[in-house]
């Protein structure tokens, strides 16, 4: 690791810290995960539930080590061609058929056909090699110098075939091309991966990661949160929304409202200049926190209870 | 690092958490042992919130596992709390307490401190960390007490009784105990043994629970996956649906590489390209998209009248917890009356959806024709084609019903394949109002499944053959 990375990552209050001030506020586990993560300079892997801000905590760290963020956003399908390296067939044609043109003056009028094989063979051969390949984002990441932040997101939605691709990547930060041999990482990225568990993941991967669960914010937490995140609410407002929104998560609900959405619902009640939660502006808002149906009617039979119940949390 | 402490004890202390979690069924590898050390290594033993944290991550992956992780450093590391406190005062004597009087010495101060600190070390001294089961609970109980000095205490006693029934002998105890008063010492010594035996009781059963959970439960998983499901006692069930999970999630792991084929119509023009590089470009050796094929179907209809409704009850849950694989599983329930059970097990988790489906339909008198009419009228016939296996679970007692053979030798004729479980053993078959033989003809196979092993084993022949076929 380099110094500067180093010295960013010496002590957890520091990264908690340097975190708040890019508008992240972390709780202690997540902040123990990067500093063990950084300093053991292992993947890990961040699982939780949508939205609690697993992708942003890359982004967040990219900003906070000020280093490239590369991105891999997984689907069905990705295959190392998308996602470690490629190569380039247009150039390779083109320099297939000038290799011909130039075939004579490389052959130097050998004489016999053994003569101009020799020639041939020790003309070195260029077709698989460093010109032609085409980084993608894996690669990408191990050629940057001064290190980088990859973030494999969503790798439950890949296949897992893409699992094994990545093994290698995540125990010995290289990558291995059957034509040109084994691309060490000139410095060992910081590796995100993300996951929804939409299904579960291979041990063989989640052996090679720490493995951090986010799960969705205490109340207090939640608080910070959105107090940094949308300055202009007032406390009460805000006690009151978290309050809410946690007595939401205890109801049997398709989808539980995650942070993101509970900020998108501060913002929109910032624009409908509201003071305090009612049943009202509960039922008309409520589509911004719940997105099935099913949802909305459930939490609409008991929002009344749930103002009222978040009321008397502001009130303590 | 911990400065005063050797790199061995590290390990050794570390090895033994890793073995106590493991203990409690979290899976953890090699690799993810070095892990951990180099956690420790990093993080020390200070903080013992951090170390919590630090190791959680390496070890503990799934959020199952993280509680469980919990659970087991806290009562490992409040055993060995105590222990690490005192290792700090430089006054206490290395070397095990191995004389009587010391020990007749501390018992008679009552210094629970020490006393602990000692019996730590003496449990250390003999290997507690090896015991697997209750049975050894005397035996470890004893060998700690011995380590401890327990024979020298005896002899004090035994002695003390003497002076006593003689009215002398004082401060002759064998190392020169100066500190006999007379009086009651005997008795006083002698209530001091018994508290030093419960207490030492106390710390092996403690140490039990940590180290043998491992063993023993792999004794108990060994006897419930033998043991007929309809015998299950009330209180094994929660064990049991554990075990089922278990081994769901291993056939899934095992089975969960989708297989893929080649579907004529799309090329893919950058791998033919890569292929026809050895014809100049000239692309005739052409390269087809892959596609992955459709899923195959699972319809299973479950008898859940009595009898049959614990392997019911633990075949749907085989059947949905592999729903990665088999992801189109269709369930029906009967026992007076069919009704198909797929949306509770879509709502709702497994536990919950087979009680829902057990107060709808279940423990009523089976009636095989009428459950097979009920099949037919609510069109599930038309669902049928020949890419679904139908798996059909139940003892085949019709209680003297029509048992409507002709619907079986529809369902039958329509789908791929009919697989019948019956819990019952091969000779009950045909007895009695067991109508088995008459629908036997229509199944391409028909076995015995009233143990977990049984389940097991047909569930991954199953997905088996439901993948290979497809």
């Amino acid at each position: 690791m380099l110094e500067q990375h180093a010295a960013k990552l010496a002590d957890i209050d520091a990264i908690t810290n340097g975190f708040a001030e890019l508008g992240y506020i972390c709780s202690k586990s997540i902040a123990t995960a990067i500093f063990i993560a950084g300093n053991l300079e292992k993947p890990i892997l961040v699982e939780g539930p949508a939205g609690v801000g697993k992708t942003e905590l890359a982004n967040t760290m990219a900003a906070f080590m000020d280093l490239p963020m590369i991105r891999l956003q997984c689907y069905e399908g990705l295959d190392e061609a998308k996602a470690l390296y490629e190569w380039r067939y247009a150039k390779q044609l083109l320099y297939t058929q000038i290799l011909r043109d130039k075939i004579g003056e490389v052959l130097g009028g050998a004489e016999t056909l053994a003569a101009s094989m020799d020639k041939l063979h020790q003309h070195s051969d260029l077709f698989f090699s460093e010109q032609f390949v085409a980084p993608r984002p894996i690669l990408q990441a191990m050629r940057e110098e001064g290190g980088s932040i990859l973030l494999i997101d969503e790798i439950d939605k890949a296949d897992h075939e893409f699992e094994a691709f990545l093994l290698e990547v995540l125990s010995e930060f290289q990558v291995s091309i059957p034509e040109l041999g084994t691309i060490k990482a000139k410095q060992k990225p910081f590796v995100f991966l993300t996951s929804n568990n939409t299904r579960e993941l291979s041990d063989a991967l989640k052996r090679r990661c720490l493995h951090l669960y986010v799960p969705f914010p205490e109340a207090k937490l939640e608080q910070q949160i959105l107090r940094a995140r949308v300055p202009d609410l007032t406390d009460a407002l805000m006690q009151q929304l978290v309050a809410f929104v946690q007595g939401v998560r205890e109801l049997d609900l398709k989808k539980h409202p995650s942070v993101s959405e509970t900020l998108d619902w501060a913002r929109a009640l910032m624009l409908l200049n509201a003071s305090e939660l009612d049943g009202d502006l509960v039922r008309q808002t409520l589509n911004i926190i719940l997105k099935f149906e099913e949802d909305i009617t459930v939490v609409d039979r008991q929002a009344l209870e749930l103002v009222r119940m978040s009321e008397k949390a502001v009130r303590r | 690092m911990d400065g005063g402490v050797p790199a061995g004890e590290i390990d050794k202390t570390i090895v033994n958490f890793i073995r106590v979690v493991r203990g409690a069924d979290v899976r953890v590898s090699v690799a993810e042992t070095l892990d951990a050390v180099a956690v420790v290594n990093f993080v020390g033993w200070e903080d013992r919130e951090l170390l919590k944290q630090g190791l959680s991550l390496a070890v503990a992956k799934t959020p199952e596992e993280k509680t469980r992780f919990n659970a087991c450093f806290d009562a490992f590391f409040a055993a060995v709390a105590d222990n690490d406190e005192h290792e700090d005062d430089d006054d206490r004597p290395d070397a095990p307490v191995e004389t009587d009087d010391k020990l007749a010495q501390m018992l008679l101060d009552a210094d629970q401190s020490e006393l602990m600190v000692a019996m730590e070390e003496a449990a250390t001294e003999v290997g507690i960390e090896n015991i697997k089961f209750f049975t050894q609970r005397g035996l470890y109980t004893q060998r700690i007490m011995r380590q401890m000095g327990l024979e020298g205490l005896d002899a004090a006693i035994r002695e003390a009784q003497a002076g006593e029934g003689s009215g002398q002998g004082q401060g002759q105890g064998e190392g020169g105990d100066p500190s006999g008063q007379g009086g009651g010492e005997a008795s006083t010594l002698e209530a001091a043994r018994a508290r030093l035996f419960e207490a030492t009781r106390d710390l092996v059963e403690k140490r039990l629970s940590l180290y043998g959970s491992e063993t023993s439960r792999d004794l108990r998983e060994g006897r419930l996956r033998r043991s007929r499901l309809g015998n299950l006692d009330r209180r094994d069930q929660e064990e049991m649906r554990r075990l089922v999970a278990k081994i769901a999630k291993r056939l899934a792991a095992l089975h969960s590489r989708k297989p893929k084929r080649r579907n004529r119509g799309t090329l893919d023009l950058r791998r033919t390209m890569r292929r026809n590089y050895a014809n100049d470009g000239i692309m005739f050796d052409l390269e087809w998209k892959r596609k992955k094929i459709a899923k195959p179907k699972v319809m299973a209809i479950c008898d859940v009248s009595g009898s049959v409704a614990t392997v019911a009850r633990f075949l749907l849950q085989f059947l949905y917890a592999l729903h990665d694989i088999l992801n189109d599983v269709r369930s029906f329930a009967f026992s007076g009356k069919l009704i198909e059970t797929s949306d509770f097990f879509k709502r709702h988790d497994v536990d919950t959806a087979v009680d829902h489906v057990m107060n709808a339909v279940g423990y009523m008198p089976t009636d095989y024709g009428h459950s097979f009419e009920n099949f037919r009228e609510q069109g599930f016939l038309d669902d049928l084609d020949k890419r679904t296996t139908v798996v059909i679970l139940g003892d085949g007692r019709t209680n003297n019903t029509e048992p409507r053979a002709d619907i079986l030798k529809e369902i039958h004729e329509r789908s791929k394949r009919i697989l019948w479980l019956n819990p019952e053993p091969p000779p009950l078959w045909g007895t009695g109002d067991s109508e088995i033989l008459r629908y036997r003809p229509y199944c391409h196979m028909h076995r015995e499944v009233n143990t977990l092993a049984h389940l097991e084993r047909f569930v991954n022949e199953l997905v088996h053959v439901v993948k290979a076929s497809s």
